[in-house]
């Protein structure tokens, strides 16, 4: 396939010029939409309501405190789906966390200043979380469960933890040093949207120029060869479900602190979310492909539709029918740079 | 004549002995009563059990608890079959579903085991009327969601100064309790005329959505004076939202039910009102509506269980805060 793209390219290089320009605005295609849907919003608020939507700072920060908790789902998804795997229990380990960190944060907050015992509640939550991942890694790489299946298993055990822990009710925290950091500014930044921009960049620099993420498309886009030259696979990808449950539990931790409460059921609306966040954002479910960037882009499309509509006072259940086009429509976009031999 | 009478009085003298038979069979036999939930991991059927062992403890009654960890019918009905195969002397339950469950429960009562329902209900909720194919259970037990809906919207109505546009946050449409609390909620207002009600955003109860649904509503709507969250998070989520946008205390925020955490939420102003139902009340009062039944009383076909609400003023009296749901 590749040896017949590069002679006809030979052959024809106008041609040839226009293909490379559609698969690079294709591989764009996320801060496509996103662009396509902030103009389109921009100009009915304007015609509508003679309000400007896009260059309200309120609106801005409302768009970007909605789509942190599926953003941090769907960070650890990014390296999961181009690893070719998929995590199904994200969703309950962040309401895992959340608990936990409610708890402890309750029960250091007992003997220590509620400084440390916030210190103490974030650092149970997301190491808590990290158990449900290392199960998940062991499962899938040891025992070659299939993702899907291994991970829906995880995802009744950690809801089911969850609930037990909670006593099947929401876990109050007592903390003003946490409620700040769920709900405080910083020179008029939300605490939560800074620290998860802090980590994209972390996650951006792990996936583009480490090794690991080299890997990680490595497994994705072909296992086998992966392994011949020499990648610890088994290895690797247990590592990538404990960075899928650590983006996870970094989610709990945030909820629990946003709404000064631990909830089992916390991450259970945003596992669809973040997954579809990861498609648009230009991943392929097939593995190899994708980006943290991209998935940024995927989460405010949904983000922006979502807040949007509510804005501009369309009926409600419009928001399903408009993320799920956009899916589709990003798939088959998906489909046709595959077609057009844009494979990395 | 004499006839008439002796055969009479042999009658009551032996409907008496046969009564009595049965009242000494009931002390001596001890009854078992199942309690099915909606859903086992929630504040609200906790509390309804906790009231249900209460009423057991004071009539001498075994109460079975059991029930599914999601709302949901597919989930419910194998605990009901499982309850059913050992045959208790009565079934309290709160159906997940008001048609999916009609059938399951005929089985029940095919069996001859007494149904009431609890908090929610079958068919229309009217019992024991001969119309329809789920007028089986003796008796409905809940709160009068409705009226609930009404409460809250009365509460909001004065702490906006009864003017300024308010909404509801909601689930999902076709819940039951939750389409009655909105319907209440905007039927009551309308006789406030100069409180504009907007439309309705649904959350599935998602929090996160809910605030982000509020921060939107408010953008274009800064004149925006209150919120019902038709269920706790809703609630919690459309408050975040009003946090968020820096309108904490001028933007109200009602609640619909009281677990412990929304004492938290009052005194911290995140929430300004919460409607608390009684759900141990509907506990106890179910339970003795099927004690009553076993033991040949009769039983009112409803009972509707009352409401309180809380603020930051009285939340902390004793007399308020008995109805803060348990753990």
């Amino acid at each position: 396939m590749s040896a017949q793209t590069s002679t006809e390219s030979r052959a024809d290089p106008a041609k040839s010029r226009s293909r490379q320009l559609i698969l690079r605005i294709a591989a764009m295609r996320a801060w496509l939409f996103l662009a396509i849907l902030l103009i389109f919003f921009e100009t009915w608020s304007r015609i509508s309501y003679g309000q400007t939507f896009l260059f309200s700072s309120y609106n801005a920060q409302s768009i970007a405190i909605f789509a942190v908790a599926p953003l941090l789902l769907a960070l650890g998804s990014t390296f999961v789906i181009i690893s070719g795997g998929i995590d199904l229990s994200i969703g309950f380990i962040m309401g895992l966390a959340a608990v936990i960190a409610a708890h402890a944060t309750n029960l250091a907050g007992q003997s220590l200043p509620p400084f440390a015992a916030m210190l103490v509640g974030i650092t149970a939550g997301l190491v808590v979380a990290l158990g449900p991942g290392l199960v998940n890694g062991v499962l899938i790489s040891k025992l070659k469960v299939p993702p899907f299946i291994g991970t829906l298993g995880m995802f009744g055990v950690a809801r089911g933890v969850a609930f037990l822990l909670a006593g099947g009710t929401t876990v109050p925290v007592a903390n003003s040093w946490f409620a700040s950091l769920g709900n405080g500014r910083v020179f008029g930044f939300p605490v939560v949207v800074i620290i998860t921009i802090l980590f994209v960049l972390l996650m951006h620099y792990l996936l583009s120029q480490t090794r690991f993420g080299q890997h990680t498309y490595a497994i994705g886009a072909n296992e086998q060869a992966a392994i011949r030259s020499g990648i610890n696979v088994p290895r690797h990808i247990r590592k990538l479900y404990l960075l899928s449950a650590l983006c996870a539990g970094l989610g709990g931790v945030l909820y629990a602190a946003r709404f000064t409460a631990g909830a089992a059921q916390a991450g259970e609306p945003l596992l669809l979310d973040s997954i579809a966040a990861v498609v648009i954002g230009g991943a392929s479910l097939f593995g190899g492909s994708g980006t943290i960037l991209g998935t940024v882009a995927g989460a405010l499309v949904i983000a922006v539709i979502q807040y949007g509509l509510v804005f501009i006072n369309v009926e409600p259940f419009w928001q399903f029918v408009a993320v799920g086009v956009v899916i589709i429509i990003s798939v088959l976009v998906d489909q046709t740079q595959r077609k057009l031999g844009g494979d990395r | 004549m004499k006839k008439i009478v002796t055969a009479l009085a042999a009658l009551a003298v032996g409907a008496t002995v046969l009564t009595s038979s049965i009242a000494a069979q009931a002390q001596d036999k001890k009854f078992t009563v199942a309690l099915i939930p909606g859903i086992t991991t929630d504040g609200f059927y906790i509390t309804m059990r906790k009231g249900a062992e209460a009423a057991a403890k004071a009539v001498g009654v075994d109460l079975v608890f059991q029930g599914a960890p999601e709302f949901n019918p597919v989930l419910q009905v194998p605990v009901l079959d499982a309850i059913i195969a050992r045959k208790p002397d009565a079934i309290l339950i709160a159906p997940t579903d008001k048609v999916q469950l009609v059938e399951p429960l005929k089985k029940a009562h095919a069996a001859g085991i007494p149904v009431i329902t609890v908090d929610t209900f079958i068919g229309t909720g009217n019992y024991q009327t001969g119309a329809g194919e789920a007028d089986f259970p003796l008796s409905y037990i809940a709160s009068d969601n409705v009226l609930g809906g009404r409460i809250a919207a009365r509460a909001l109505a004065k702490s906006i100064g009864e003017k300024g546009k308010v909404y509801v946050s909601n689930v999902k449409p076709g819940v039951s309790t939750t389409d009655q609390r909105e319907e209440g909620f905007k039927d009551e207002l309308k006789n406030f005329p100069n409180i504009e009600v907007l439309e309705t955003q649904f959350n599935d109860n998602d929090s996160n959505k809910a605030a982000s649904q509020l921060q939107a509503v408010f953008a274009r709507n800064p004149d925006l004076a209150g919120i019902f969250g038709a269920n706790l998070f809703s609630a919690i989520g459309a408050a975040n939202g009003v946090q968020q946008a820096g309108q904490s205390g001028k933007v109200k925020v009602v609640a619909f039910d009281a677990p412990p955490s929304i004492v938290d939420n009052i005194k911290t102003g995140l929430i300004d009102i919460a409607i608390a139902q009684h759900p141990a009340e509907i506990g106890y009062y179910g339970l003795i509506s099927a004690f009553a039944h076993l033991t040949g009383q009769s039983i009112p076909v409803s009972i509707g269980t009352g409401f309180t609400v809380m603020d930051k003023d009285n939340v902390d009296k004793p007399e308020i805060a008995q109805f803060i749901y348990k753990d």
